[in-house]
Parts: C-alpha cells; structure tokens; sequence
C-alpha cells in the first residue's frame, strides 16, 4: 500500500498542474457583440460574492458527455451534496452506482461493481486534492480565487453566461480548452458548467433543483450503505 | 657535555644582553605583524587518516556538486497568507539570487513538460525491457482487455475523468502501472518529501517551499563561505515578514564551527589568563613574574609565524591546542623564577638548568611522536607544540635571567612553603597500597573503554543551525543517513551502461525500493535503443493486432467508438530513443545523479547507510572496476581501525622515548621506573575514568592524552630528581604551581562548547591532575624506599 501510494504520489507530480485553475483577468472587450464590463475583476467578485453565499448546498445533476472515445453521450444522473469549506459527496445514481466523498482529509469511493470502501489519504493524493479544489471553486461560487491564467469574457448576459480559457501559462491549458458556466436566472447558483477538452471531450452539467443553505445530515455524505 | 654547551650560551648571552633582547622584541614585533596575514584553516579534514578508502570518499564528497549545493526552506509563518504568497517570496528570492555566488537556482519544474516526457507512449518503449513486455504479454487477453475496457468506462463517469480520459485512450492496458515502478524512483530521487505546485517545491502540509542553490563557492572555502551566507541571509531579510527561511548546507557549518572555535578560544584564553595571573601574583606578590606569563605568549606567535612557513595554514584545531600548551610552557619560566628568587648558587642553577632541559626535551618528544603519525593534522600539532616548547625553553634558561638581572630580582631566603613541601613525609605503605589499589582498578576499568569514530560528533556547530536542520528533516524527510554507490567513466554512457549492470545486481541484493538509481528510471543509451527495438518487435509480431481485436470483441458493450484508442496505436511506433532535454525533469534529477570531474563521469545510486547494504553492494564493486561505495558508517570504521593501529605505534613510541630520555638523565633504571610512575598512572587513569563515566575515547582526547604525558612525566622527573639531588631550587612548588597553572588551562577548556575543545580538555585535565597527584603522593615515597634501601 505504502508502495502504491508513493506511486501515486510520484505520478501525480505529471499530473498534477493539470488540475490547476487560474485566476481571472479582466477582459478588455467581448466577441459576439456582448458588451464586456469595464472593470471584469470587480463584476466577477460580485457575481462570485452572491453565487458564494451559501454554507451548504443540494443539487441535483444531470451530466452529459461527449466524448471521442464513445460512440454516444454519456448521461449520468446523480446528486451533489456540498457542506462549506471543504466537503463534497458525488453520487452517481445511473447508468451506475458510484459515490465518492472529498473532504479536507481524506477521500471516500464505492462502486456498484466491487461494493467495497476506500480510503484515500487527500494528503497522499494530489489528483483528489485538486479534484477537490476545482470543484469547490466551481460549486461554490468563489470566482475571486480565478484571477490569474484564465482569458475571461462574457458570453451573455441573460442568462448570464461566462468562459474561462486557460492562458499559456496555465498547464491546464493541454487538457482544457475552455470552461463555460451560465447561472440562472437571478445568478445565485450555476445552471450548467460546461467544459471543453483539446481532445474533442465536451462534459455538460445541468443543476437542478438545487437548495442552498438545505439542512444536510451525515448520511448523505455516506458512500456506502445510501440509497 | 650539557654543562659545557649550556654554559658556553649562557656565557655569550651574558656578553650580549642588550643584543639579545633587541633580537627576541625585534622577531616578536615581526611575528606579530605576520600574524595578520596569516590563515588559518577552519575543516578538520586534516585531522583523518590518509587511508586509501578515507581519502577517496573524502575526495569524492568535496568533489561532488551537493557538497556546493545549498538548500532553503521557506515557510509561511502567518496562517493568513497561502500557497501563492509562499511562491511571490520563493519567486523574489530567486531572482535575487545571482551569479558569481549563486550559479544556479532551482525552485521547482515545469509539470506540463514533465507530462511529455514522461508520456506512456514516449518514455514505455525507451525504460520498459523484456521482462516488462512479458508482463504486458500477460495482459493481452479477453479476460484481462474485458475488465480494463470496464475499468475505464467507470471511471468515465467519475469527477476526475475530465483529466484521466485522455490518459485512457493512450494507454488502454494500463501500462502506466509499469512506468511508475519505474517512476517510483522520482520523489526518492529529490532526497526530500515533495510534491510540486505551480512549478514550485512544496511540502506535503503546504506551507514550505523548498529552493536548490548551486554554488561556486566550496564547502570548506571558510572566507567565501561566510561571503556566501552573509549574502544568502542578506537577500532572506528582505524577503515578506510572512515568510521565516532555514539555510542548509555544509557552508554553514564550516562558518559556525569556525565562529564556535573563535568564541571558545577567546573565552578560555580569557579565564585561564586572568586565573594564571591572579594565581602568580598572589603566590609571588610580584610584578616582574609578569614576565613568566609573556613567555608562552611570545612563543606561540613565534611559533605560529614559523609553523605556518613549514605547514601552509594551520588548523585552528591546532591552536585551539596551543592554549592549552601555553599553560604547560610557561613552567621552565617558572621553575626558572623560582630558583633565581631563592639565589641558588651556579651549580645548583646549572642541575636546575638540566632539568628543565630534559623535562622540555621529553616533552617535545611526546609532541614529536606525532610525527610518525601518518595524519598530517597530527605533523602540525606536532612542529607547532615542539616550536611553542622550544623556543619557551631558550627563553626561559637564556632571556629571562638577563632580564630578571635587568630588573633587579633581589634573592629571598624564606623558602618556607617549598621546604615544608618537601619535608612532609608521606605514609609510605599507604600511599603505595592506596595507589596500587586505585591503579589497579583504573586498569580494570580501562579495559572496557570504548571507542567512537563518527566524527560528526566533532561537528561543534552553534545549535541554530543544528535546530535548521531539524525543522528542514521535520518537514522535508530526509534524516535517515544514505550511502552512495558510485560508479566511474571516461563517458556518461560508458558510466551509465556499468549503472546499468549495477542497478540490476544490486537489485537482487538490496531490499525493494531501497537502492535509488538513475537506471531505475532512466537507463544507458544503448538498453534505451535496445527496449525500443525490442517494443517495436513486440507490437509489430501480431500483438497490436490481437489487442486490436480483443477491444472489438470486448468493449461492444460500452459503446466505445473506433476511434477510441486510437492515440495508442497509433502512436505505438512514433518514440525515438533520445537523451533527456536540458530542461527536462530527467535532465534535472540526473544532477543529483551524475557528476562530472576532470573529464570522469561519476554515477551515483543511493540506498540506507546499513552495514548489511555496505557489505552486500561492496562485493559488486570487486566485479566492476571503477566503482566504489561512500559510506558515513564505512568511513567511520576506516578511522576507527586506522587510529587504532596508530596508537598501537605512537603510544609504545611515547612511551619508549620517555623511558630512554629519563634513563640517560638518570642513569639508573630504579629511578626512572619511579620517575615514570605520573605518566603511566595519568595514561591508565584516564582511560580507566572515561571508561568508568562511559565517555568513549575519540581521535581528538587521545592525542589530546598523548600531549599531556609530555608534561606529567616532567612531574616525574622533578620531583624524582630533586629527591635524589636534594635540590633546593623549589622544585616541589614550581611543579605544583605548573599543576594548577595547567590544569587552569585545560580546565578551562571544560567550558569550550566545540566538542572537540571539549574533549581535548576533559583528556588533559585527567592526566594532569592524576599525574600530579601521584608525582607528589606517590613518587617521594617510592624514592624514600630506595634510600632505605641504600642506607641498609
């Protein structure tokens, strides 16, 4: 196990600034004929400090993707559970069962296929740490932590929609091409969370039904044993 | 024929005076003008044995790029600020950093070009051999292919697939797992716990960065070492208040060792200065004794200036000594002043005169046996104290009668202490069996003393730097002590083909995952062409083909499209095999693996510092030449058994010297067994008590006891010669006022915080006092029994 573990640790050096995300620089004009605004930095902390105002969160997701490697979409429905600062549970309810919980320490899977639990020191694994701040940073709103390797316009404005394209000097630039996210309509949480690989990989998320602030109980972060 | 020599001097010196004492202020000015341009050397690297395999280890690790190499910590001490304020401070400090001091900074790498390089399709072909292939041959099955094609659907459904789908298609076998047996090697390699963020160094907890310096300046260059820390800790000042920075590196230790030694000899030449002069002048109450105190002085910087011209730079070891050797010297003036006081008449002045000759003659002696040392730190202790004691010897017996005769030295008749000294008649029997008792058990307890050859222990750098180091093993791993197998060539793939065949020995030897080499990783050019060729071969004699179809046959169910593994194949045949880029992770790390000297390559593999490992990877150096293994364990049984077997010769040679010395002062043996009773007993004592409070002997407290018998056996001599003279030029006082004045100055050295001070002093102070004690409480009485003896 020690042994394995140093692997991951070691390969996870390669992999690693993959999961890196910049932050935001303020754009100076849109393309497509939205009106960008003069000072992008102050609008994305806006925006993030109302998408970020919520300590806990329940949404439910649909994600699609498209990948080259498959003939058809893969849809994946499922349920995000997030408690703020750093606590994520995942479950995938179909095409399989899966669940994976992320917290500041360490990381908890189970899968429909082998029906066992593992642990994970976050400690030991970089690729989860990153997992882990990547989607905190996206599903919990706080944009203001993006403000260096991104290129950022604004796609529209109602729904108000905005891409990230990660700069040179951002090494999440070899897998990413662009991540575009659209809130709803009265911009308090995301709609949908788009991401475009350089490989032709489109990944679509669609939130639904999400309740921030929700009460949450331990047995949602469960990974075995839910239902 | 003493007589005559010693009078023929004292005769043209007396014709002269004025002559002479102009020449001894005059040589005094000019050796102490020259002792400001003069160097002095701060390594004890002088002070081990010449031994073929000592000295090659030595060479290689002054030879080696780490030993130039400097390491800084940085750590976030304010809880507010993160990763990317820890990274401004590192990038700030790196640019601040520039030639000619700092050659090279290395603060992390570029993770998106590691990516590249170590692509499955680029680097599998080049390190994976046939072993491997049959590994991946074992793989091509529908059972096999069937789960893998399920492994990696599941996993396309998970969070973390945006950044591993494309690894998939590349590699739909999972020939990753191979690679990073291989890469397993890579964190290991570092030395240190890293990860990297950012193409920064950062430690598991976050808050630490790490930074690699190379330097120009080596490691025991003491002057450019302070520049290159004053200058290093100059640029860390002006780094941001949330950031504190730990400096690790030999360079530091050669500065605090020297720093350490300085503040030492300063405190203990103050202490025994002070005591020296209360301690005369409340036992003489007069000044001109002053001038019995300047001797040791005018001959230390004499001897200094003279040494230096004969050895090069002198350790400051060796004159750390010579403190200590300044309280020894200072009896001849002593013994000198004392019969001049009392107006002794011309015949007992020359008997006097005689004495102190033959206790300086002996004393030199002792120093100059190091001269068969083959340790040339020993050559310089040796030339350096005999000087100190010679030239304290010409002006005791020549100058300091002129110059008392100068000042007026009115004779004294009251020799009250001296002669109840004298006649106080100890306990025959009891003071006999009282000291055979104790000497017999000090024997006995001697036989059990132990001996302690790691020299780090000598290391007397300021704790600062020893709680650095700490802080640095606390976060960044590291402690355990590793050996080096090197392996030479006249090339680097001459070097690495012999790595090769190495690693793969050793591998069967040393315990999985302990032997870190360049081989693991990144082999020879030639076993790189040779995988590839064979790869190719594999691919290409029907296994692309049959995995091909297993995909097909298996993957239906999950719908992958034809194109799905396509980077794979693809790319199967694309590698070539290349040596590493100058700015690769490969090249980077094979800093620490390669070094190159002289137009020699040097590979080096590392694995734990075990005796077990030593033995087992010793034996393949006998197969390949040009290879050989550095140990700190090694190394410290090399100097363990080489000073073993100099004691062997030197003690004996002491010894032997004193025994004949004695003899042809007395010319009788009976007399010089008694007169050599304080140097044995102080030999046996002290190594009976260090035994008895469990303090091994070391190289430095044994040569620090062979220095000393050169003064307890002139207790010997004196006390034994004016018992059988019946001197009365106030023998017994100026010994025992030599004895407290030396154990001052050894004593003294108890308080040094350099541990090799320190050992030095703890050596001496046993000696001295044990030999006094036995030369006044043992020595009168054995003398008395021979008169008895003779009066029958």
């Amino acid at each position: 196990m020690r042994v394995l573990t140093r692997c991951i640790a070691a390969i996870s050096m390669i992999i690693i600034v993959m999961l890196q995300t910049g932050r935001i620089d303020a754009a100076e004009t849109g393309t497509g004929g939205v009106a960008q605004p003069a000072d992008l930095s102050a609008f994305l902390h806006d925006i993030g400090k109302k998408a970020s105002s919520f300590k806990t969160l329940k949404t439910e997701f649909i994600q699609e993707k498209k990948m080259v490697m498959f003939k058809k979409k893969l849809v994946m429905k499922g349920r995000i559970y997030l408690e703020k600062p750093n606590k994520i549970a995942w479950h995938v309810d179909s095409p399989v069962r899966y669940s994976v919980l992320i917290t500041d320490k360490l990381i908890r899977q189970w899968d429909e296929d082998t029906n066992k639990v593992q642990e994970i020191s976050l400690a030991k694994n970089p690729i989860f740490q990153n997992v882990l701040g990547q989607m905190t940073v996206w599903f919990s709103g706080e944009y203001g932590s993006l403000l260096d390797s991104n290129d950022v316009r604004i796609k529209k404005r109602n729904p108000l929609v905005i891409e990230f394209v990660p700069r040179d000097n951002n090494v999440s630039k070899k897998v990413i091409k662009s991540i575009t996210i659209t809130f709803r309509n009265d911009q308090n949480y995301l709609q949908q969370l788009r991401i475009q690989e350089i490989s032709g990989d489109v990944t679509t998320i669609n939130f639904l039904h999400t309740i921030l602030n929700a009460p949450l109980t331990s047995k949602q972060f469960e990974v075995k044993g839910r239902v | 024929m003493f007589e005559k020599v010693f009078l023929l001097f004292q005769t043209i010196v007396r014709k002269h005076t004025k002559l002479v004492l102009a020449f001894v202020l005059l040589i005094t000015a000019l050796a102490g003008s020259a002792l400001f341009f003069t160097h002095f050397e701060g390594n004890i690297d002088l002070m081990l044995p010449p031994d073929k395999e000592i000295a090659r280890s030595m060479d290689f690790l002054r030879g080696s790029s780490f030993s130039d190499k400097v390491i800084v910590s940085i750590a976030l001490t304010d809880p507010a600020k993160t990763k990317k304020d820890l990274f401004l401070a590192v990038d700030q400090l790196s640019a601040s950093l520039t030639p000619p001091l700092f050659m090279k900074v290395v603060s992390g790498f570029s993770v998106a070009n590691v990516m590249d390089e170590f692509s499955v399709l680029h680097y599998a072909p080049q390190v994976l051999g046939r072993q491997d292939l049959e590994a991946i041959n074992g793989l091509i099955n529908s059972k096999t292919v069937s789960q893998k094609m399920r492994g990696i659907y599941l996993q396309s459904m998970r969070p973390e697939s945006v950044f591993t789908s494309s690894l998939s298609r590349a590699d739909p076998l999972g020939i990753k797992m191979l690679l990073l047996e291989k890469m397993r090697a890579l964190p290991a390699s570092m030395g240190y716990d890293v990860a990297i963020e950012d193409g920064h160094f950062i430690s598991r907890d976050g808050r630490h960065a790490l930074m690699i310096l190379q330097t120009s300046v080596a490691m025991m260059d003491s002057p450019r070492s302070k520049e290159l820390i004053a200058a290093l800790q100059g640029h860390i000042k002006e780094l941001p208040g949330y950031v504190s920075a730990d400096i690790i590196c030999g360079h530091l230790h050669t500065v605090s060792n020297e720093r350490v030694i300085k503040r030492d000899i300063s405190i203990v030449s103050t202490i025994a200065s002070v005591t020296f002069l209360l301690l005369f002048l409340m036992v003489f109450r007069d000044l001109r004794v002053l001038f019995i105190f300047i001797i040791p002085f005018i001959a230390i910087v004499w001897s200094i200036v003279l040494a230096s011209a004969i050895e090069g730079k002198l350790l400051y070891m060796v004159i750390g000594l010579g403190t200590a050797i300044a309280g020894f010297s200072v009896d001849y003036g002593l013994h000198m002043f004392i019969a001049l006081k009392r107006g002794v008449d011309s015949t007992q002045f020359v008997k006097l005169s005689r004495l102190i000759t033959v206790s300086a003659t002996t004393t030199m002696f002792s120093f100059l046996v190091l001269f068969f040392s083959k340790i040339q730190g020993y050559h310089q202790l040796a030339l350096f104290s005999a000087l100190c004691v010679f030239i304290c010897l010409m002006i005791a017996l020549f100058v300091l009668p002129i110059v008392l005769s100068h000042m007026k030295v009115i004779p004294v008749t009251d020799s009250s202490i001296d002669d109840k000294l004298t006649t106080i008649r100890w306990p025959v029997k009891t003071c006999i069996g009282v000291w055979g008792v104790l000497f017999c058990l000090a024997l006995y307890s001697a036989l059990s003393v132990t001996f302690d050859s790691d020299v780090k222990k000598l290391d007397g750098s300021d704790p600062g730097v020893l709680r650095a180091e700490q802080r640095f093993h606390n976060v960044w791993g590291g402690k355990t002590s590793q050996a080096i197998f090197v392996v030479t060539g006249k090339s680097l793939e001459d070097a690495m083909e012999v790595n090769d065949a190495v690693f793969h020995a050793a591998h069967n030897l040393v315990e999985k995952g302990e032997f870190t080499s360049l081989a693991q990783f990144w082999p020879s050019e030639r076993l790189r062409k040779e995988n590839s060729a064979h790869w190719d071969s594999f691919w290409r004699q029907g296994k692309e083909l049959e995995l091909k179809k297993l995909i097909r046959e298996t993957s239906a169910a999950y719908q992958f499209s034809d194109s799905a593994f396509s980077p794979f194949f693809d790319g199967l045949y694309r590698h070539q095999a290349e040596n590493a880029g100058s700015n690769g992770l490969i090249a980077q790390l094979q800093e620490r693996f390669v070094l190159s000297k002289n137009g020699e390559y040097r590979i080096l593999s590392y694995f734990p510092d075990e005796q077990n490992y030593i033995d087992s990877l010793t034996e393949i150096t006998k197969k390949y030449p040009g290879t050989f293994v550095v140990s700190g364990k090694a190394m410290s049984a090399s100097i363990s058994s080489f000073t073993a077997k100099e004691i062997r010769i030197l003690a004996p040679l002491a010894f032997l010297f004193n025994v004949v010395l004695a003899w042809l002062f007395f010319g009788d043996w009976k007399y010089t067994l008694i007169a050599l009773v304080p140097l044995v007993t102080g030999i046996v004592w002290f190594v009976g008590i260090m035994s008895f409070l469990k303090i091994p002997l070391n190289v430095i407290n044994i040569v620090a006891s062979i220095v000393s018998t050169g003064v307890i056996v002139d207790y010997g001599l004196g006390i034994t010669y004016q018992y059988r003279h019946r001197l009365r030029t106030g023998t017994i006082i100026a010994v025992t006022i030599s004895a407290i004045t030396n154990v001052i100055g050894t004593g003294a050295l108890l308080f040094a915080k350099h541990p090799a001070l320190h050992s030095t002093g703890v050596a001496m102070f046993i000696c001295i006092i044990t030999g006094y004690l036995s030369a006044i409480l043992v020595v009168p009485p054995l003398c008395s029994l021979i008169d008895t003896e003779e009066n029958r």
